[in-house]
């Protein structure tokens, strides 16, 4: 639980002879840590309900008759604690001895060897010998789940796996059966656990209780490295640790609790990794020969890119050409993406998937964008939270847990207004039903008390806006349902509501945010610049060396239409898969004269493209990231693909080569980091500090754009487009995760 | 699924019955299996559905409870009780008897599925042991000849009558009794409420609601220096004045009629001959604190009891006894029946409190105390049966005049039961402070075909055991802790020279292992070791080490546990091998040195 600072009066008491002085209401484990002194525990873990179960962090209190649990008892004035004396150690070494009875020793089997925290404590509290010759209780293995696996005589009964459960995700699908020693954890019976998959249960486990099916039986802790990365996935950017044994990931969990996200991770996060060795990853390059890709050198590839590239151009124009980057690459990889389509080919041409509508957030926010976006930890600290559209238990799994988790620990207000009933409404304070399509027209009423809205609709937005105007800071979330002037509506309502509201739009992607922020956008430029501004164009033409054209580019939708028309004679792709979602999917790539694409398998796209290169993904990579609320943490390459390069490599590559042609000034940077010290410079609100960054933590970054005089922001109808992710999708990575596909085949069934 | 028009109306009456809905689980789980002998995975979907739960909740909460079976069990369940009182009269060879009569073992069901056997704990029938349950029947008093005789009656299709009220709680009365809370025991029709009525009933409530303001209520029970009867004895008055004033949550008042520690079968015959006085008693404490609602949280086993007591309600309503302004006195009160299912840990207050919410019964962290903090999250007053009961008694006659019966601090009567190795075991209600010795020789009968006492549980088996040399006491609260020991329940257990003090150990562990919620390390694997320890030392493989072991891991339990049941496990083996050392030693050499003699106890 983060703690505030405030100007409370301290309590002061003494443990082991030590003043201590703590906020008030701390526990006294608490307390101990504090200081540095260890008082163990199995059961109490932060931020869940407190148990007393496990009877680890018996301590001696002055004035208490009996050793009391540390973990239930409040520090108070004056209290003297003791931690370390012969009562204590002896209730240790017996509690220790206890639960060793019916504990299997099979630590050299078991998963959990080397990093159990039962093995930790019995050989620093626990006793040399053993004095129980009894038969110990026996129960055979159970799969709950593809993912779950309970091993019931290692489990110690903490209660960490059901509390997380029900208390940390709302899912309830685990509870305690039979009772005594013969206590067990016991799963919901319907198909497969009917859970989220989260594998909290899995990772909250201090033994070998529950085991990974990713994972069990694969290869000891002490032989994997451990690389602290961002999530791949959704847009939420959850802070991932990577355990890679020979460049391959054996799993991925955050159990030191550092980062945005402590050691929240959803399914696709726990276990959503193993794209990065399916047997379909491209792992050369390829050119097209008729009517087949052919495997090709790297020079062969490049020089066929840049040399059709460079003839379309001169013979066709710079507007000639589109770039559709990507939702998933790195700051630097999209930042480079759209210097090459301005600065290297001229055109602004250049746009990629938008699934929320961040120009329109900070277009309507103006100047007062710089302090007015929501950190996911300002989300979880939030006293009212307004959430409107989107489903973050599917969508932003960790926005969810942060607006669950505020709920439960301070008492947080949620409002929802919504199209249809989400699992976050059980959590509601008001939950207000606007009906289909309708978000947008009840923001006007809420905003300016217009419209035309059905009488039951009105009376419902009437008791959310009453709720809202009795709280104050209010973080309003918000998803594709609401865009453009309908952002504009949702503002001006935030903007009246008292104290200080900030904001957070719900993307899709992992570097969704980074791609708007990079300005891979037809009509704005890195940082939200203006297109229209000289200023603002001769600023980054000052960087490149280039000269920036005024003409406004075409959007997705448009580019792939044209590309499909054949109006656009050459196609640029890195990390996304546009004929599958715009246009007519069924054209292919229609009429279209050239198409290369940078990808890690061969989607719809890239299967019918002129060259194909093999690229890194984001586990495979360094770099940063700006996750949907504006954070940027770093990427470090956790696992290597023979055969394949980060799209920082290939941008580069194809940059040499189109110099060598005749075409632009090749990208000399060195390494992501120099790009990144250069986005640092350029691009207003990225100016951050670096060393957070190197530490795992996220860095706000402080986006703002002058309003000039320019109209609020519209977008036309098909330009956001949410991918209406589940738990178990997030495009291209999970089709190609077979965990993650077995477990949709799963839910198919039930 | 389908379920039966009378399940389905029943179902609909629970699910409405509860301020929260899950509380209505366990009656459900109970009737469900009551009608189809067992619960089915439909059944749990259907509850689960009916109470906005996951099929998980409902499993996990029916799992905890003894008396809720997933198998089918034969259409006579039978269930002999082992434990302390039954054991010493025979219970033991009873069960094997019935293995061999039936031809099956524990939890097993006949290939006809006519019977189905089980070992059980105590059944509160310890003044008629020993004793058994076929299905909800009590029948006590058994011998090899009257278990036979029930077995052919069930055999053959006919319904032998079970007992018609608990036996030792009709006898004549004892010149050393005070009789006031049982003085209507042996009335004819004693529940009904016009014979209650023509004896002093529902005139306590009158005066309280009529003459009396919550505070002179609260004033005059800590007057009374009543204290509780469940087994921790705290003052009762003091336990009303915590219940906080100024709060805006509903309060509860909640008795606890979970009687299940061993030895212990007093609140039995108060439910059964005198509900009404009960039901009195609940009626002032809500009014006493300003509650609205009571339960009455009856266990599982006393299905019989309960039909009494949900009968003594549905009088006490349609006479406004309880109910929307009771007696014209602008003061409303609901009193709700509620059952367990055989969880012994649910008399512990804040575990039955768990219970009564539909949940398993675990304990709850302490601070706050339920008085604050206590059902659905409100202040709640809990007390006993016996302790309830008194109330109007008490309200009558004045708190000082009752507290004159007993000694300073320990104010009034109590009933006591007495079972195991006496002449005359019953339940009698004496003065606190009767010395306890003249209570086992006299009013008691003494010790059967002139054997020598060698031991006494006071009250219940939670408590240490007194030797022969240590009964010359007063029979107080503060008397018998003095002595190391704890009077505790009321439940007394007398032990002859012929029994074996390790295996009563062991027995009693047994009893705290299965009844172990499992909530805390050192209660759940404590026990649980110590019962496969003893079972072994008991069977001739002890080695010396064990007995200084026994005890060690018995003194590591106490105080450490979550909840009392660690305490209540540890105490009476601790003081078993302090003081029956020398029977430990006897043992190693292979045999029990009494086994010859248990074997005669059998054929009495």
């Amino acid at each position: 639980m983060a703690e505030t600072i405030t100007e409370q009066k301290l309590i002061s008491l003494k443990i082991n002879d030590r003043d201590v002085q703590v906020p008030p209401g701390t526990l006294l484990i608490e307390a101990t840590r504090r200081i540095g002194t260890e008082v163990p525990s199995f059961c109490y873990y932060p931020g869940l309900s407190l148990q007393a179960a496990c009877r680890m962090c018996l301590v001696e209190i002055e004035k208490f008759p009996k050793l009391q649990t540390a973990c239930t008892v409040v520090a108070t004035e004056g209290m003297v604690v003791r931690t370390n004396t012969d009562q204590v150690r002896n209730a240790r070494k017996y509690m220790l001895e206890f639960l060793l009875t019916n504990h299997p020793l099979d630590c050299p089997v078991c998963d959990k060897g080397g990093e159990c925290e039962l093995q930790d404590m019995v050989f620093r509290y626990g006793a040399d010998t053993s004095r129980f010759v009894e038969e110990k209780i026996h129960r055979p293995e159970e799969k709950w789940s593809e993912l779950v696996y309970y091993d019931a005589p290692r489990c110690i009964l903490c209660f960490r796996c059901v509390r997380v459960c029900d208390e940390g995700m709302d899912v309830k699908a685990l509870g305690v059966g039979m009772r005594g020693a013969n206590s067990v954890i016991i799963p919901n019976r319907e198909d497969h656990l009917e859970c989220e998959e989260c594998g909290m249960c899995i990772d909250i486990c201090p033994v070998g209780a529950l085991t990974s099916g990713t994972y069990r039986y694969k290869t000891r802790p002490w032989e994997m490295e451990y690389v602290p990365t961002t999530c791949a996935h959704c847009s939420n950017g959850c802070k991932v640790t990577l355990s890679v044994r020979n460049h391959e990931i054996m799993r991925a969990n955050n159990r030191d609790l550092s980062g945005i996200n402590k050691d929240f991770l959803c399914v696709k996060g726990r276990f959503g990794f193993d794209f990065t060795q399916h047997k379909e990853r491209i792992r050369q390059p390829m050119v097209r020969k008729g009517d087949k890709l052919f495997p090709a050198s790297w020079e062969e590839a490049a020089q066929t890119a840049a040399t059709k590239l460079k003839e379309i151009h001169a013979k066709n124009g710079a507007d000639s050409i589109g770039f559709i980057g990507s939702n998933r690459t790195s700051n630097e990889e999209n930042y480079l993406f759209q210097r090459l389509a301005r600065a290297t080919f001229g055109t602004n041409n250049v746009d990629h998937h938008r699934t929320v509508d961040y120009t329109g957030l900070i277009s309507a926010l103006g100047e007062g964008a710089a302090d007015s976006l929501l950190t996911m930890d300002q989300l979880y600290h939030s006293k009212a939270v307004l959430l409107v559209g989107n489903d973050p238990t599917n969508q932003n799994p960790l926005a969810a847990w942060q607006i669950r988790t505020g709920i439960r620990h301070f008492g947080a207000k949620l409002f929802i207004l919504h199209e249809h009933e989400i699992k976050l409404h059980r959590q509601a304070t008001v939950f207000a039903n606007a009906g289909e399509r309708q978000i947008p027209a009840a923001l006007r009423y809420l905003a300016h008390e217009e419209g035309q809205l059905a009488p039951a609709v009105v009376e419902q937005l009437v008791q959310l806006k009453a709720g809202l105007e009795a709280e104050s800071d209010v973080a309003i979330v918000f998803g594709a349902e609401v865009s453009g002037a309908a952002i504009a509506q949702l503002v001006a309502f935030g903007s009246k509501l008292p104290g200080k509201t900030r904001y957070m739009a719900l993307g899709d992607y992992a570097n969704s945010r980074g791609a708007a922020d990079m300005g891979v956008l037809p009509d704005r430029l890195p940082g939200y610049a203006h297109l229209d501004s000289a200023a603002n164009r001769e600023a980054f033409d000052k960087v490149w060396g280039s000269v920036i054209s005024a003409k406004p580019g075409m959007a997705t939708p448009q580019i792939v239409e044209a590309a499909q028309a054949g109006k656009l004679k050459a196609l640029y792709v890195m990390g996304a898969n546009p004929f599958a979602h715009f246009g007519t999917p069924a054209q292919g790539r229609g009429k279209l004269e050239f198409l290369v694409v940078q990808e890690m398998f061969l989607t719809d796209t890239a299967k019918v493209a002129d060259v194909v290169f093999p690229a890194a993904s984001a586990y495979e990579k360094d770099g940063t990231v700006t996750n949907t609320s504006g954070e940027i943490q770093l990427l470090r390459k956790g696992a290597e693909v023979m055969g394949t390069r980060t799209d920082f490599d290939l941008l580069r590559i194809l940059s040499h080569q189109l110099e060598r042609v005749g075409l632009g000034k090749a990208f000399h940077y060195k390494t992501a980091a120099a790009v990144f010290e250069e986005i640092r410079k350029a691009v207003p609100g990225y100016n951050v500090e670096t060393t957070p960054l190197l530490t795992g933590s996220a860095e706000p970054t402080h986006m703002h754009v002058a309003r000039n005089g320019h109209a609020p922001y519209d977008v036309p109808a098909g330009l956001i487009r949410s991918a209406h992710d589940t738990l178990f999708t997030t495009g291209t990575l999970t089709r190609f995760c077979t965990m993650m596909e077995s477990l949709q085949e799963d839910e198919a069934k039930s | 699924m389908e379920l039966s028009p009378q399940l389905a109306t029943r179902f609909e009456t629970l699910q409405n019955r509860y301020p929260v809905k899950r509380s209505a689980l366990i009656p459900m789980l109970l009737y469900a299996q009551d009608e189809y002998g067992f619960i089915s995975d439909e059944i749990i979907a259907e509850i689960a559905r009916r109470l906005d739960l996951r099929t998980v909740q409902v499993e996990e909460t029916l799992e905890y409870y003894s008396m809720l079976h997933r198998k089918p069990m034969g259409k006579h369940h039978v269930q002999i009780c082992t434990n302390v009182a039954c054991m010493l009269r025979g219970g033991t060879e009873l069960l094997e008897q019935a293995k061999k009569r039936l031809e099956i073992g524990h939890k097993q069901t006949t290939t006809d599925g006519v019977f189905s056997l089980e070992e059980v704990e105590c059944i509160g029938a310890c003044t008629g042991a020993p004793a058994m349950q076929v299905n909800y029947d009590y029948f006590e008093n058994l011998t090899p000849m009257k278990f036979d005789r029930i077995i052919e009656e069930l055999d053959a299709g006919d319904h032998p009558a079970p007992e018609p009220v608990t036996a030792g709680a009709l006898h004549p009365r004892d010149p050393a009794e005070t009789p006031v809370i049982s003085r209507r025991f042996g009335i004819k029709n004693s529940h009904k409420i016009d014979v209650y009525l023509q004896h002093d009933g529902y005139k306590a409530l009158e005066k309280a609601l009529k003459e009396m303001t919550p505070e002179s209520i609260i004033d005059e029970v800590k007057k009374s220096s009543l204290r509780g009867r469940g087994g921790a004895g705290f003052p009762t008055g003091m336990k009303w004045s915590f219940v906080p004033k100024d709060t805006t949550k509903p309060k509860y008042v909640i008795c606890n009629a979970d009687e299940s520690e061993p030895g212990t079968c007093k609140d039995r015959p108060l439910m059964e001959m005198d509900p009404h006085q009960m039901i009195e008693g609940i009626t002032i404490a809500g009014r006493a604190i300003g509650a609205k609602t009571g339960f009455i949280y009856i266990r599982g086993e006393y299905r019989y009891v309960l039909d009494i007591v949900q009968g003594a309600l549905d009088e006490a309503y349609s006479r406004n006894y309880l109910g929307k302004n009771i007696l014209g006195s602008g003061f409303d009160f609901d009193l709700i029946v509620h059952t367990g299912a055989g969880a012994y840990e649910c008399g512990e207050e804040s575990a039955l409190m768990e219970s009564l919410e539909g949940k398993r019964g675990y304990p709850r962290i302490k601070p706050p105390f339920p008085a604050v903090v206590g059902l659905y999250g409100c202040p709640t007053i809990i007390n006993n049966v016996e302790t309830l009961s008194t109330v109007p008694a008490i309200i009558l006659e004045g708190g000082e005049k009752y507290a004159s019966r007993g000694t300073p601090k320990n104010g009034g009567t109590r009933l006591l039961c007495v079972a195991g190795h006496v002449n005359k075991p019953g339940i009698y209600e004496v003065p606190l402070g009767m010395n306890m010795k003249k209570f086992i020789y006299e009013t008691a009968g003494g010790i059967p075909n002139g054997k020598k006492l060698k031991a006494v549980i006071p009250g219940g088996s939670s408590c240490p055991l007194l030797s022969a040399s240590e009964i010359d006491l007063p029979m107080d609260y503060d008397s018998v802790a003095k002595a190391g020991s704890m009077l505790g329940s009321g439940g007394m257990v007398v032990m002859d020279e012929d029994t074996c003090m390790v295996d009563m150990a062991r027995r009693i562990m047994h009893f705290y292992a299965h009844e172990s919620c499992g909530w805390c390390i050192p209660c759940r694997e404590g026990t649980t070791w110590l019962r496969k320890m003893l079972d072994r030392f008991h069977a001739g493989y002890g080695r010396p080490e064990d007995i200084d072991l026994v005890g060690d891991l018995a003194k590591n339990m106490l105080g450490r546990t979550f909840c009392p049941l660690g305490d209540a496990a540890a105490l009476p083996t601790i003081s078993i091998v302090q003081k029956w050392r020398n029977e430990f030693e006897q043992h190693l050499s292979g045999r029990c040195p009494y086994k010859s003699a248990e074997a005669l106890v059998g054929s009495r």
